[in-house]
């Protein structure tokens, strides 16, 4: 069984991340709304005051066409000055002019009678037949260059219907494109400042609706590190099915690895027994069946033990959040040497651990890896055994030392191999130490053995630190 | 010694009844956890050789209850159940030692003889009372080097009493000490053994201490 990867793939673009799903959608919302209302806002507003000059032209015009008198002479006058000082201020830019239509009494004659501001221009307008009661918008150039906003209608005197004349109202456009412009850029400014703090609202808003997710990540993690057993605490409605649900499958992990080992367990017990009656009933007699059965069930024990600590292998590892402090372990285990070794009246000697010391995994595999080697080191110390249990990067590591006859280097490596004994005349299966590395290395861990200070062999045992 | 042994597999039962007698022990067997907590906290066994997996109530249960009713006899766990985690539980429900299956009979016997003996306050497995030597590794009695013949009682006796010597041993802590318990007792028959035994030891060193019971006195080495 191979460590469980639990890191998340690679997020693919924004497609991956939920965060920017939900702002890219929320923004091209935002800036899709701000345009088109500031475009429809533009528009209204610039028709509106379109419509107000225009209205305003047509009243200078029906002005002028209420003052315009023929006199006898067929010369058009006005009865009076018009209402706005501005036709009388040279270049005010609100101007008009009488043009006499060309028919079949006579030529057309441009600018018979103009507004004092023309001075001494006349306004060309372009050619087109205006019907009666009809007004035109034309848009022409004024005697300054200015762009002209014209209104024109004719008009039959009724001195002289057979001369009709052109009436024409013109005023600088600039009045009316520059508080539209204005206002373009005051809106565009408003609009600008609303979509930033729609935007930020935005950004707030999927930040904190996420940080649930954040802060499952770290629990979640906390779990990987086995610096929790569960997830903790509650979240919020739509999150907490999801965490149950999890909780759920980690107890269910745990339920079963653990149920995995009983059965082992029991399967171990079941068998042992048989064998302990067969291997004592052998024992009592000579012979080569006797032989045969000793044998047999020499063999079958050591199968037995290796199945068994497979078996307890495979459930290592397999359920994460797991943590176990190390200075119970270490001192039960020492109480067991105390009693078993007990015969042999060795000084065991455990070194305080350093505080919160924890390995991250399971309890009875640590039990498994620590009682194996201390076990060994009691077999072969001479008067002493010392535990020593270290802190190191992201791991701890635990020096067993005895004073025993110690082992050749080239040895070393090999008693880790299945089976292999260094002494046939020592009690056990030789299993225990290569189970103690296996199960080691299943944590990322590993054990090895060099020589002690103390003499004999010190076994050193790193794993991960909780 | 008188021996509780606590095994639910008859055949193995047998085996260690027949193993454990030979040894010189009076050996009790119990089938189950109820009958084993019964016998254990009634009778002054020397030694209780437990298996985990009992029937009724499990042997580390067992085990706690005798603990906390005071029972202080040496318990040896003999089971199937060999992980470390499982020896630390039995160590600390009160095990004195804890031998997993399937065992040597010889290694168990070993492992016996060292928890009575660690009980009595003895170092050696020879235990030497003047000219007396009682091996308690090959269960033999030799006086000044001659191997003495005993018969079981016999044996078990004087083995109770090398165990303790100087201490007053009475009749009937020998009596319970020195026959299973479905053995037909009589405190009189005590007397019988003693004195075949003072026919075959060196004179006086069986002193009766009346009213009370009997002492081994171990006259001084020349």
């Amino acid at each position: 069984m191979s460590a469980t990867n639990l890191t998340p793939p690679p997020a693919g673009g924004w497609r991956g991340s939920l965060r920017l799903r939900l702002l890219a959608g929320t923004l091209a919302w935002i800036v899709a709304t701000l345009a088109v209302s500031g475009w429809a806002l533009a528009q209204l507003f610039g028709q509106h005051l379109t419509r107000q000059f225009e209205a305003e032209l047509s009243t200078h015009l029906d002005q002028l066409a209420a003052n315009l008198v023929v006199d006898a002479a067929g010369a058009p006058a006005l009865r009076g000055p018009l209402g706005d000082p501005r036709f009388a201020r040279p270049y005010s830019g609100l101007y008009w002019q009488a043009d006499r239509l060309a028919n079949d009494a006579g030529p057309a004659e441009r600018g018979v009678l103009r507004a004092r501001s023309l001075w001494d221009a006349v306004l060309v307008v372009p050619a087109d037949a205006l019907a009666d009661g009809e007004r035109h918008v034309h848009r022409v150039e004024g005697p300054d260059g200015e762009p002209l906003r014209m209104i024109e209608r004719v008009l039959r005197p009724a001195e002289q219907p057979e001369r009709p004349l052109r009436l024409v109202v013109a005023a600088d456009e600039r009045h009316l494109t520059q508080p539209v412009e204005r206002f373009n850029g005051m809106l565009a400014a408003a609009l600008a400042l609303l979509g930033a703090g729609l935007a930020a609202a935005a950004v707030a808003q999927v930040w904190i609706g996420l940080r649930p997710l954040a802060r499952l990540r770290e629990v979640l993690a906390d779990v990987r590190e086995g610096r929790a057993a569960a997830i903790d605490g509650r979240f919020p409605t739509e999150v907490q099915p999801l965490v149950d649900e999890f909780n759920g499958v980690l107890a269910r992990n745990a339920e079963i690895v653990a149920r995995a080992r009983t059965q082992a367990g029991n399967l171990a017990h079941a068998v042992k027994t048989p064998l302990a009656v067969l291997a004592n009933a052998a024992a009592g007699e000579s012979g080569p069946f006797a032989t045969l059965v000793a044998e047999q069930v020499g063999a079958a024990r050591t199968q037995v033990d290796h199945h068994l600590a497979r078996a307890r292998a495979a459930a290592a590892v397999a359920s994460p959040g797991q943590r176990t402090p190390l200075a119970p372990v270490l001192e039960g285990l020492m109480r067991v040497m105390a009693r078993v070794h007990g015969e042999r009246g060795l000084a065991l000697e455990l070194a305080p651990c350093p505080d919160g010391l924890a390995f991250r995994g399971e309890a009875q595999d640590l039990h498994e890896m620590l009682g194996n080697l201390l076990d060994n080191a009691c077999k072969w110390a001479r008067r002493r055994v010392e535990v020593r249990a270290l802190k190191r990067d992201g791991l701890f590591a635990v020096e067993i030392d005895d004073d025993g006859p110690g082992l050749a280097p080239a040895l070393r490596e090999e008693v880790f191999g299945r089976g292999v004994r260094a002494d046939e005349r020592a009690p056990g299966s030789g299993l225990g130490l290569a189970i103690t590395r296996e199960l080691a290395r299943l944590y990322g861990g590993d054990v090895t053995l060099d020589a002690s200070p103390a003499g004999g062999l010190r076994a050193t045992l790193v794993l991960p630190r909780a | 010694m008188r021996i509780l042994v606590v095994e639910d597999e008859p055949r193995l039962a047998v085996q260690l009844d027949v193993a454990l007698r030979a040894a010189g022990y009076a050996v009790d067997l119990a089938a189950d956890g109820r009958n084993a907590l019964h016998a254990g906290e009634v009778e002054p066994y020397d030694a209780v050789v437990l298996d985990l997996g009992l029937p009724v109530i499990d042997g580390l249960t067992v085990l706690q209850r005798w603990r906390a009713a005071g029972r202080t006899m040496p318990v040896l766990i003999l089971t199937a159940r060999d992980a470390w985690h499982e020896k630390v539980a039995g160590i600390d429900a009160g095990a004195d030692d804890y031998l997993t299956k399937p065992f040597h009979m010889e290694e168990l016997l070993a492992r016996v003889r060292a928890l009575i003996r660690r009980a009595a306050g003895q170092a050696d497995t020879r235990l030497a009372c003047g000219p007396v030597v009682l091996d308690t590794r090959a269960s033999r009695v030799t006086v000044d080097g001659r191997v003495l013949t005993l018969t079981g009682h016999e044996f078990r006796v004087l083995d109770y009493l090398m165990h303790r010597p100087g201490e007053i041993v009475s009749r009937s802590e020998l009596v319970e000490h020195i026959y299973a318990q479905d053995y037909d007792r009589d405190s009189n028959t005590i007397e019988v053994f003693v004195g075949r035994l003072r026919k075959k030891l060196p004179p006086g060193m069986i002193e009766t201490v009346r009213g009370l019971g009997y002492r081994l006195a171990c006259p001084p080495q020349t």
